[in-house]
């Protein structure tokens, strides 16, 4: 039995301290002053204050999060996604403090973390890339013969970016050069690392993921492929399992190459390594996600595995109590997010008082959610109110079954706008519906209903 | 007739509770009304500005309540250790009855071997240190109380 802190908060620290308990570990909460009383904290066995409302002052900010640790005898850190999920500082400290960090070696973490060492790392182990640099280009006139080479469109793309920001279209040769020195000052402004990569840009494919658990014994699955091309400006919108329309064998392809080069970059955990698929069902290699994600759930539902419980079990040193030809994917899961976002006002945040909250239930419906009635929505993190999953044996009950959750959700309170509504619109979408869609899909909606 | 109206301001006080406890911090104005329903509840319109008190929620660690403290709280800037004294084996830097002005150092909270100071932040009077030397504590917990 473990002491296990959770480093994050809303929903994600809900879910992670559900496992926990699940797993007979003790648990402990951390929390910034406009969290306190939220549902996660109350959950836990243990909750510490780590802060103010501002994430680099608490959930961003290790010093505080490894004094908690120290004081409730926490010996296991699970970080969640986002905040320090990927920040390899955390992962040493955490070595150096004789705390297990669940997440994959630092080194690891840092070499993957990076779009430009990744894409070396991936090439290497045979995955096929977008053809574009394969390592970062600091030279405003060598990156424009790269784009000529490759042809327009490119994307530019931060070398430390990640979670669709620090990348820029460029359509033409004329405004390359602006564009480009307007994207690395932009990644020095926000990741503080100017370095940035051209590639090819693909005008219609689908954004495809593989989930992979890797031990520490040198042992490798993968949990099949999600399919999130239902993109808001890179942000996720809707995510299914598996990928509708990609061929078995195509899927099985993918998914044996990422365990190849995950395992070959040292990788532990749980990670996701991310596609493009094009119209033909080629596939490139786009970045690794070092952490749980977000839309974990729909594999889950679909392999019947618990993928915290694994994280914690392979962060506790066990093998993988399974092979490759154990995992056996079952019918198709969705999961539709939940955010505090006006889809009328360009998705703008809508920070409110949660008055009234009535989640979705049924067969087949789960709901992770730290919202309840009374919640008051913090200005100072992300809009996600709650993830909405729903399991059926093929994609059309699926579909119809997310339609019906949709409908049950009842959120309000003044000000409050959500993409619930929104959401039901895409799955009405005939494309959508169909199978057919690509990263394309909102902006085609948006510009249909404008005609 | 009185009952009804009674059961009125019970739901009321209930949810104001309910309310209040789900802001950010204690709020600055409540309002409860009855028969024709009514609540109110104001906060200042600064969410994330000075740390507020951790008071009226769950508290795991033993940490006593500190709703009925009187009195202004000095409150650690950090999560991490507390200490009264510079070094080990040192005089405090400030004890009980000990007249202190804005600004003045009262403690160290120490959060992975960064020592940082706790200052005063207004002039005053120690009534109380409320944290053991050494102790684990939260940011935002109350140290000193200052009269």
């Amino acid at each position: 039995m473990s002491t296990v802190l959770v480093a994050n908060r809303g929903e994600i620290a809900l879910r992670v301290l559900r496992t926990c308990r699940e797993l007979g570990h003790r648990t402990v909460a951390v929390y910034s002053t406009p969290d306190a009383g939220s549902a996660p904290v109350r959950y836990a066995d243990r909750a510490v204050c780590i802060g103010p409302g501002p994430a680099r002052r608490s959930y961003n900010h290790i010093p505080a999060i490894i004094e908690a640790a120290r004081s409730t005898g926490a010996d296991m850190i699970h970080p969640g996604y986002g905040f320090l999920s990927e920040n390899p500082d955390l992962a040493e400290v955490c070595a150096a403090e004789g705390i297990t960090f669940v997440g994959p070696p630092p080194p690891t973490m840092e070499r993957l973390g990076n779009k430009a060492s990744a894409r070396a790392a991936m090439v290497a182990a045979g995955l096929p890339l977008l053809p574009g640099s394969v390592t970062a280009i600091d030279d405003a006139g060598e990156a424009a013969a790269t784009a000529e080479e490759i042809g327009y469109p490119v994307i530019v793309k931060a070398a430390a970016g990640g979670g669709g920001r620090g990348m820029t279209v460029v359509r033409s040769r004329e405004t390359f050069a602006d564009e480009f020195r307007r994207t690395r000052a932009a990644a020095l402004a926000v990741f503080g690392d100017s370095r940035v990569y051209v590639e090819r840009y693909l005008e219609s494919a689908r954004h495809v993921e593989v989930q992979v658990l890797c031990d520490a014994h040198g042992g490798g699955v993968h949990l099949g492929a999600r399919d999130c091309s239902v993109q808001r400006r890179h942000q996720k919108l809707v995510e299914e399992s598996p990928a509708p329309g990609l061929p078995a064998t195509v899927a099985a392809e993918m998914g044996a190459a990422s365990v190849r080069g995950l395992l070959a970059a040292g990788y532990v955990g749980a990670g996701t390594v991310e596609f493009l698929v094009d119209g033909e069902g080629r596939y490139y290699f786009m970045e690794v996600n070092c952490r749980l994600q977000v839309e974990h759930p729909v594999t889950e539902a679909v392999t019947g595995l618990d993928l915290v419980a694994e994280q914690l079990r392979i962060a506790a040193g066990e093998p993988l109590r399974f092979g490759q030809e154990d995992v056996q994917l079952r019918g198709v899961a969705v999961e539709c997010r939940i955010n505090a976002e006006d889809p009328g006002r360009d998705f703008a945040p809508t920070p409110a008082v949660v008055e009234a909250f009535t989640p979705p239930g049924g067969p087949f419906v789960r709901v992770d959610t730290h919202v309840e009635a009374g919640y008051r929505i913090p200005p100072d993190y992300d809009s996600l109110l709650a993830k909405v999953i729903v399991w059926g044996p093929e994609r059309d009950t699926a579909l119809r079954r997310m339609d019906r959750a949709l409908a049950e959700l009842k959120i309000s309170g003044e000000r409050l706008v959500t993409t619930a509504g929104f959401l039901r619109t895409v799955l009405a979408d005939p494309v959508f519906a169909a199978g057919g869609h690509d990263t394309a899909l909102l902006e085609r909606m948006r510009s249909t209903e404008a005609a | 007739m009185n009952t009804e109206i009674g059961a009125v301001l019970a739901l009321l006080r209930e949810h104001a509770v309910a309310l209040a406890a789900a802001g950010p911090h204690p709020p600055g104005r409540v309002r409860v009304e009855a028969a024709g329903a009514a609540i109110e509840l104001g906060w200042a319109d600064t969410p994330s500005a000075p740390p507020p008190a951790p008071v009226a929620e769950p508290r795991h660690n033993g940490s006593v309540a500190v709703a009925e403290i009187a009195g202004h709280r000095v409150t650690a800037p950090t999560v991490g250790v507390f200490y009264r004294a510079p070094e080990p084996g040192a005089a405090p830097f400030v004890s009980e009855g000990d007249v202190v002005s804005a600004g003045q150092q009262v403690a160290i909270v120490e959060a992975m071997k960064l020592m940082i100071p706790v200052e005063a932040d207004r002039d005053g009077r120690v009534a109380e240190v409320l944290v053991a030397d050494g102790e684990p504590v939260e940011f935002g917990q109350p140290l000193v109380v200052l009269e």
